[in-house]
């Protein structure tokens, strides 16, 4: 990982907590295990000595990488009017307290356990519990040795952030419903497995099993299914009343009915002491239904902590110029404090509490989150900013005009939730056949009894039992779930989170695939695309002064020349101006970077034609000192390699791509010939976009789109099939169908391969189960099955149909093999797919900047 | 019998399990697994 140029130099350039890299005047040095490590501030050095003086420096050892902490300090407790701190930890008695904290920066098992570890060696923790999985701590505290303040505190000094939150009554019972899940499945799977026992000798005996013998083990399964059937099998009975009340009943009924009449049956056989049993059916029946209920349930709430993310864009607290501009004073307030007219000042790389007006100040703004676009914009006296957008170069002074609800990223996010709603309901597969088959079924059953009535009262009942216990409404009510359930937890293993329902479904049936260009096709950050430099073999040491010029900006370009980690070389008098570049004198000669127009004020010599000549999607910064051109390097946004084999797997499967994006007509399309899709539309505000959705709706096509930016949400909220990367803005992940977690386009490939395959096994059991169901339900109705034979039947058939839907976990294998061979044959011919646009940036890496210094 | 007594066992299996959901053991499937990577070697 360290790249030549480190490995040269004795001293390390990284910091040892944090891996940022560390300025050259840096001399923040300390002892941790024996070694002498270099740090890049004093907050990484006093994490690091912080965190060894309790003895927790394995965490070191632990992690998995380093990750660069932020900057900015969140406000803790003691910064918040009194007011509010009461309400963040509640009493549990005993004199102890307990409070919930969302975490920052946790990404790997190690910080749990440092976490934990930290704090419970403070005074007054009792229990510290942190939840890898929805990245939460519970901290139980005695209130008389320390307080949420100091724990916020406790938990900073080791270089994570916590928010205090309220759970809530909706988490606690989401909570509760799940457990309560939990608990139902297992007594469901813990009395099947009693009650199978107790059916063995049934099952194997040739001869009978002796009367009084065969009344014990009845008995026993009796008292174990009563307590399954009523509290295991209690939501199918709600569902299926439910059902009932609206007159649309669904995949419960037939089970509660089936449940029901098979236990009050089995029931009065015991009572009775003659005829046949199915409490083995009846626990085995609700067990498995449970069970894939409860994997759905656990890949959803995986899912459904994304939407917890939301809160957290809006910054949660702001600086407040009191008296301003005639007094400095300044005050640290709440976001939900700010007033329409408080003016508030922003710093460099912080995130906008509201939305307002520029007073003073003249810097660049990243609206990314409310865009999607990475180009941070000029804002100067006058301009308009919004909330949750981030002041990229210097400080701000802006004049509040909107607050919390009334800010346009809220009322974006309105927008998207009634786009939401608005959305056709695709019924469940499952649900409409079941709905069907229900009342046929009920309808048949009535019949077949009265029919036997007549003909022989005493089977009349037993007959009808058959045929209701046969027909296994399981093959259709437990093979679509389950095979929607391990189809998404297959995807889910794999990163591909479906967050609702209905995902798997719209996407087998896609036949248009629409993709955004920024963020999506192209990986969103800017990066170095190319340079051109006067004389080529200084192109990296171009780089390298430029690098030191735009060392201490938080401007994108500054972030993309960091990308080659050198260290910066000695510079003075290092000045920015917003919206034109950054100068500096380095060893002697004063450079200037950015602008041409502006480089060329304080630069002698003529610019050299090459510098002009930039490739459509480009944007190019000069670097010149006073007597001559340097170089010219070019940013872009790069397209996403994977980008290519998508679009190949896409016509594959016999889907039409195309590009819909804000951007300009030439940069989309030289994007869409990189990637070799022929239908691109550029220039496109959401409100287009959603039109052209529909428009392709119209026309009969199921619409996939694939997005980025919180500008596509109205769109993504429009088509069929909505999936964003997971480096999405938050908001639209949370309108998402599903969420592909990481930056690997190629997932949407195999989302949508997996969704067919899913499609195609629930065909071959919902086929499976026509057949069975048309040749056993016959023989049942005509007496010819006795209610045994029917059970074991539909034992047998159940266990047929979930075993092929669990066919769909294996989805990994399949697909792992395929992975490894597209990436050893892509890497070397990808230069040689379809020929890109002219002007396709050659990405100047490390090794190459390394290898000619 | 042994009837009687595996009904009380499963009762017994039953309770035990319906106490640890409770306690909250079932709520975060993922951070015992990585816990157990962490050695706490406390030296004496």
């Amino acid at each position: 990982m360290a790249s030549t140029l480190e490995r040269a130099t004795s001293v390390p350039t990284r910091c040892f907590h944090c891996g940022e890299a560390n300025p050259s005047r840096s001399n923040w040095r300390a002892d941790i295990d024996g070694r002498s490590e270099r740090f890049c501030c004093a907050g990484c050095l006093a994490v690091a000595q912080t965190i060894r003086a309790a003895g927790l420096s394995t965490f070191y050892a632990l992690r998995e990488e380093a990750e660069p902490q932020a900057r900015n300090e969140a406000p803790t407790v003691s910064d918040v009017p009194r007011a509010h701190v009461a309400d963040v930890a509640r009493d549990i008695g005993n004199g102890l307290r307990e409070m919930s904290l969302l975490l920052d920066g946790i990404h790997c098992g190690a910080c749990v356990w440092l976490i934990e570890t930290w704090l419970m060696q403070q005074p007054g923790i009792r229990e510290a519990s942190v939840n890898f999985a929805t990245r939460r701590a519970r901290v139980r505290f005695a209130a008389a040795d320390t307080s949420p303040a100091s724990i916020l505190r406790d938990i900073g000094r080791i270089g994570y952030r916590a928010h205090p939150y309220d759970p809530g009554r909706r988490e606690a019972l989401a909570r509760r419903e799940s457990r309560a899940l939990l608990l139902r499945m297992a007594l469901a799977l813990l009395g099947m497995m009693q009650v199978m026992m107790f059916a063995v000798p049934a099952y194997i005996s040739v001869d009978g099993v002796d009367a009084e013998y065969q009344a014990l083990m009845n008995w026993a399964s009796l008292v174990v299914t009563l307590p399954v059937v009523l509290y295991s099998g209690a939501p199918f009975f709600t569902g299926a009343w439910r059902g009932l009340r609206v007159r649309r009943p669904g995949m419960d009924v037939p089970i509660a009915l089936g449940v029901s009449g098979a236990f009050v049956w089995s029931a009065w056989t015991t009572i009775v002491g003659r005829g046949a049993v199915y409490f083995d059916s009846v626990t085995m029946f609700i067990a498995l239904v449970l069970v894939a209920r409860f994997v759905e349930l656990q890949v959803r709430a995986k899912a459904g902590d994304a939407l917890e993310s939301i809160a957290r864009e809006m910054p949660p607290s702001a600086h407040v110029l009191e008296g301003y501009p005639q007094t400095a004073s300044e005050r640290i307030v709440t976001a939900t404090e700010l007033r329409v007219g408080d003016c508030i000042r922003v710093e460099s790389g912080a995130p906008l509490p509201a939305d307002g007006v520029v007073v003073e100040g003249r810097s660049s703004v990243e609206e990314a989150v409310l865009t999607g676009e990475s180009w941070p914009r000029a804002k100067t006296k006058g301009d308009r900013v919004m909330a949750g957008s981030v002041n990229r170069e210097s400080p701000l002074v802006v004049r509040v005009t909107a607050v919390g609800e009334a800010t346009t990223l809220a009322g974006l996010a309105r927008l998207v939730e009634r786009a939401a709603s608005e959305r056709p309901r695709i019924a469940r597969l499952a649900d409409r056949v079941a709905t069907r088959f229900v009342a046929i079924l009920l309808a048949l059953t009535a019949a077949v009894a009265v029919a036997w009535w007549f003909i022989d009262p005493a089977r009349a009942l037993p007959v009808a039992l058959s045929v209701l216990v046969v027909s296994c409404p399981c093959a259709l009510s437990l093979a679509t779930p389950a095979a929607l359930a391990s189809a998404a937890g297959a995807l889910g293993r794999r990163q591909i989170l479906c967050v609702r329902p209905d995902a798997l479904e719209a996407m087998s049936r896609v036949t248009h695939v629409v993709l955004d260009k920024t963020g999506t096709l192209t990986t969103g950050n800017i990066r170095v695309a190319g340079v051109t430099a006067a004389v080529p073999e200084d192109a990296s040491r171009c780089l390298h002064l430029a690098a030191t010029l735009e060392q201490g900006s938080a401007h994108p370009m500054a972030r993309a020349l960091r990308e080659f980690k050198v260290d910066p070389l000695a510079a003075s008098h290092l000045t920015a101006v917003a919206g034109s570049g950054v100068e500096g004198l380095i060893q002697g000669t004063r450079y200037r970077f950015g602008r041409a127009d502006w480089v060329a004020e304080r630069c002698r010599a003529t610019l050299p034609a090459s510098f002009v000549d930039v490739a459509s999607g480009e944007s190019p910064a000069l670097l010149a000192s006073e007597n001559e051109w340097l170089a010219c390097i070019r940013f872009g946004d790069r397209v996403r390699p994977e980008a290519v084999a998508l679009v190949r797997t896409l016509r594959g499967l016999g889907l039409h791509p195309s590009i819909i994006s804000g951007d300009g007509e030439a940069t989309v399309a030289s994007v869409a010939h990189a990637v070799g899709i022929d239908e691109w539309h550029a220039d496109a505000r959401p409100v287009d976009k959603r039109r052209l959705i529909a428009d392709l709706q119209r026309r009969g096509a199921v619409v996939a789109m694939i997005g980025d930016g919180i500008n596509d949400a109205p769109s993504l909220a429009q088509a069929d099939v909505a999936l964003t990367l997971g480096s999405a803005a938050t908001l639209t992940q949370w309108t998402a169908d599903a969420v592909v977690l990481g930056d690997d386009l190629s997932r949407i490939g195999h989302a949508l391969v997996a969704a067919r395959r899913t499609f195609r096994v629930i065909r071959q059991n919902v086929a499976w189960a026509l057949v069975y169901n048309i040749v056993a339900i016959p023989l049942a109705a005509t007496g010819h099955l006795s209610p045994l034979a029917a059970a074991i039947g539909m034992s047998a058939s159940s266990l047929i149909v979930v075993g092929n839907a669990w066919r769909l976990s294996r989805l990994s294998g399949a697909h792992k093999a395929a992975r490894a061979q597209t990436r050893f044959s892509d890497r070397p011919s990808k230069r040689s797919t379809p020929d890109a646009a002219p002007g396709r940036p050659a990405v100047v890496t490390r090794a190459d900047a390394a290898a000619r210094s | 019998m042994l009837i009687p007594l595996s009904l009380v066992l499963a009762l017994l299996i039953g309770a035990s399990f319906w106490w640890a959901t409770k306690s909250g053991q079932f709520d975060d499937l993922e951070g015992p697994a990585h816990r157990i990577l962490a050695d706490d070697d406390d030296p004496c």
